[in-house]
């Protein structure tokens, strides 16, 4: 191995993020495990101290990085920082192009973790109307006891931000796509209308954004890459990518690393080793191989409902006729540069009315449950198998039926999850469960 | 140090990387190569592995051996004795051994030209008679599955070293808790990891533990010709389960001895086997050669049809093979563990229909007993 490498300085940014997902900076300061080609699963809970003094240190060392940087870490405790979680966070973050990445147990526990550095009692956050489920029952359900004051708008159209942000204002928080319903929100406008605002504030009172992409991974949409302050991750989804493990990330700059250590820390949110090596070794390396294929599919799938009679209408990135296509286009693109409008479908049966198209949801729903061998009605997504699932009555059910309108979501609405099967079995079994709506 | 301090610490230093108290899981098969020709003692998984090493070191030390190497079963770590066995060779096997084991020599290396000859190692002396030119080790197993026999260890080894031969002790029901063959004379070690050492019911493993180098290059080089090794994963869990193996075994003795005794005095019981009660007929030897008698009972009960609905009135003891789980077992012997003997030979030996095999785990005794209790009613 030449001396570069081993000393780090080796310039691998030549190579195609295709390639580099698999190496990611190739040799870590984290843990030189040896010769190693894939890495050991850390299973120690404690590390030991070879003395007070160096415990002391190691301590003095923790979240500490604005002082040590990136030297190689005194281990002291897995709740603190072990090897698999800091190898991870490394990959994770060159992926996303973040400055740091810092993972915990869940996306939940990332998507708390960024917020709760952010906002204090008194302070606001601004979130697009349509989120994901446990996102709104967090900020609805548990944010007011903190007097954190939450305002929903529609951030499809980025100018209805302009007259909502506030000097209490302290997050834009938003996902794009939106789970369920697909919207598109214009990643570089909302990043200008805060940055525009946040000129005439100080250091003390910028207003941060906070993007989910949870939908897209890192190969689709490099939100950071458009001056986003925080990409948030279920790495249980696409970036895990076998439906094994939980997991969750925040990704951003080097300032917010500690914060977020401690946060971690003092909270508990953390990603198990044995996880964050299954995402290590098998998600993050398999993303390119895995997200290329299931475009590849998604995109046939959803030409093939968006022409079908019993389909009231699609929504999906990467149809030309989709409301958002043109903004789609701008951002979601993967590391080559190719457009990629991901692997999510969501779309709605017709019917007389909404009760009669969430009826003929339901019956096509139950009757791939039943019968259907390439898809499983479960929530989760990203995963090797296509899952299908209702939202109204599951991802999204703490949003109630009349509320449901002013959240983006039908109640006959239908979110697909395309998986890795071959896309013309997909389409079979889609077809005949289509039938018994016609 | 103690046998639970080793337990606990041999092999085990921190991780030299990290000063991880516990040692990773270190899963990759191969190894980056510093510089071509170079020479680095990890090359490839089947090889060398550092986890399985670890629990290598680790029996080794509660052996009191020098030398240990890990296979994917006990089966697989019988089987690389071939490593020191050739065509024409002939090995004495102790007559009621595991069925597996014999299986193994009977039907597969009987095909490769070498004999065996099933001996009772309570006469010593027909074992003696039974050596020729071509005989190359004394295989016993002590106590003996199912039968509970004892044979002594200190002899068989005497006796394997007059002839130059090497005497191999299954260790399996004792665990090196209560029995350690090495110290009492014996060459090589046999574990299936998959009982005690395991004892959790979910990992399937063997070890080989010896004194000898010569003996181990052999048999490390079966591990690696013919790749029978334990995945890194379930060494570990191997590992972690080594560290509770002296309490366990403690309480397994102790709930089996109770058990022994109050099944001693039950009338539907024909007859009980355990190294412990002072009627097994070896149970001087048993205080000579093992500091406990384990968690294993047999039972032959009146007649096949009281054995049937004996094991189907059991509710806390499974019906089920293998043993030295923390959960309580029961096993039928003739169609179960030596189904792969033929009737006579069961019959020859002691195995008759009514005879079951307990396997009895660490669960409250009081609640055994009166499951016992209930189904010999
Ligand atoms: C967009 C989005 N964000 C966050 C989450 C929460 O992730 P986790 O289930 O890992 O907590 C989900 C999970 O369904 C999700 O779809
Ligand atoms: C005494 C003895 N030795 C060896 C074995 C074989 O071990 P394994 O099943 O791990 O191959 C067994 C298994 O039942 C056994 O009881």
């Amino acid at each position: 191995m030449s001396e570069e490498k081993k000393n780090n300085k080796f310039d691998e940014t030549k190579y195609s993020m295709d390639t580099r997902i698999i190496y990611g900076k190739n040799i870590s300061t984290k843990w030189d495990y040896s010769h190693h080609v894939t890495a050991p699963i850390s299973s120690s809970t404690t590390f030991r101290l070879d003395s007070v003094e160096r415990g002391a240190h190691g301590f003095e060392r923790f979240a500490n990085t604005k002082v040590f940087g990136e030297e190689t870490p005194i281990f002291i405790y897995d709740r603190l920082g072990e090897p698999n979680k800091d190898l991870l966070e490394e990959n994770l973050a060159y992926v996303e192009n973040g400055e740091m990445a810092v993972t915990f147990a869940t996306g939940m526990g990332a998507i708390s973790a960024a917020l709760g550095i952010c906002v204090g009692a008194g302070d606001e956050i601004i979130a697009h109307h349509t989120l994901y489920g446990c996102t709104i029952s967090l900020l609805n359900n548990w944010y007011p006891r903190y007097n954190i004051n939450v305002k929903y708008i529609d951030l499809t159209n980025a100018d209805n931000l302009i007259g909502a942000l506030t000097d209490k204002t302290k997050v834009v928080y938003f996902e794009s796509p939106a789970n369920p319903n697909l919207d598109i929100i214009d990643i570089k406008k909302i990043v200008k209308i805060i940055s525009d605002f946040n000129s005439s504030r100080d250091e003390e009172h910028q207003v941060l954004s906070i993007l989910d992409n949870t939908f897209s991974t890192p190969f689709c949409q490099r939100p950071i890459e458009f001056g986003v302050d925080f990409v948030v991750h279920s790495l249980t989804k696409g970036i895990g990518g076998f439906g094994t493990d939980m997991g969750g990330a925040v990704i951003g700059k080097r300032k917010y690393k500690d914060i977020l250590l401690l946060y971690r820390k003092d909270f508990g949110a953390v990603l198990s080793p044995k996880s964050a090596w299954a995402i290590l070794t098998y998600g993050l390396p398999t993303l390119s191989l895995r997200t290329r294929n299931q475009i590849q599919s998604a995109k046939k799938i959803a030409n093939y409902l968006n022409v079908h009679p019993a389909i009231e209408f699609v929504n999906y990135p990467g149809l030309s006729n989709y409301k958002y296509y043109e903004v789609a286009k701008k951002q979601m693109v993967d590391f080559n540069g190719e457009f990629s409008p991901g692997t999510l479908i969501y779309f709605v049966l017709k019917g007389k009315n909404p009760a009669a198209s969430k009826e003929n949801g339901s019956k096509f729903m139950d009757y791939i449950a039943d019968k259907a061998y390439t898809m499983n009605l479960a929530v989760s997504l990203g995963h090797t198998r296509t899952l299908i699932e209702h939202p109204a009555s599951m991802t999204h059910s703490v949003v109630p039926p009349e509320k449901l309108n002013e959240r983006g979501i039908d109640a006959g609405g239908v979110r697909l999850a395309i998986g890795l099967e071959n896309v013309d079995d997909i389409i079979k079994d889609l077809d005949e469960a289509l039938k018994i709506i016609l | 140090m103690g046998f639970s301090t080793d337990a606990i610490h041999a092999g085990q230093t921190p991780d030299k990387a990290t000063n991880a108290v516990i040692p990773p899981i270190y899963m990759t098969y191969t190894y980056a190569q510093e510089e071509f020709g170079g020479n680095q003692e990890y090359h490839y998984g089947r090889s060398q592995n550092m986890t399985r090493n670890i629990l290598e070191q680790n029996i080794a030390v509660l052996e009191d051996g020098k030398y240990a190497l890990a296979f994917s079963s006990g089966v697989a770590a019988i089987h690389s004795l071939t490593g020191i066995l050739k065509s024409g060779d002939h090995v004495i096997v102790s007559d009621n051994v595991y069925g597996g084991t014999y299986r193994l020599f009977d039907k597969s290396l009987s095909q490769f030209g070498i004999t065996f000859s099933w001996i009772d190692f309570d006469d010593l002396l027909s074992v003696e008679k039974a050596i020729t030119l071509q005989t190359k080790i004394l295989f016993i197993e002590t106590p003996t599955n199912p039968l509970l026999n004892l044979i002594d260890i200190n002899r068989v080894s005497e006796l394997a070293h007059k002839h130059n031969l090497l005497c191999v002790v299954d260790n399996t029901f004792m665990t090196p808790f209560f029995q350690k063959p090495l110290n009492l004379g014996a060459d090589v070690v046999i574990h299936s990891s998959t009982k005690y050492l395991n004892g959790h019911s979910d990992v399937i493993g063997g070890l080989v533990v010896m004194n000898d180098k010569v003996v181990f290059d052999k048999i490390k080089f079966v591990q690696n010709s013919i790749g029978a090794i334990p995945s890194p994963f379930d060494c570990w869990l191997v590992l972690r389960s080594i560290k509770t193996l002296a309490v366990r075994m403690k309480q397994h003795n102790k709930n089996a001895l109770q058990i022994a005794k109050i099944l001693s005095s039950n009338k539907n019981i024909k007859k009980i086997i355990y190294p412990g009660l002072e009627t097994h007929p070896q149970h001087e030897l048993a205080k000579e050669q093992m500091t406990g008698f384990g968690g294993i009972i047999t039972i032959e009960l009146n007649d096949f049809e009281k054995t049937k609905s004996f094991l189907n009135k059991l509710k806390i003891f499974t019906l089920a093979e293998s043993l030295g789980g923390v959960e309580s077992l029961v096993n039928h012997s003739a169609t179960m563990t030596h189904a792969s003997l033929s009737n006579e030979g069961r019959l020859k030996i002691g195995i008759t229909d009514s005879l079951i095999r307990i396997s009895v785990g660490i669960e409250d005794v009081e609640d055994l007993i009166q499951d016992l209790n209930q189904a010999l009613k």
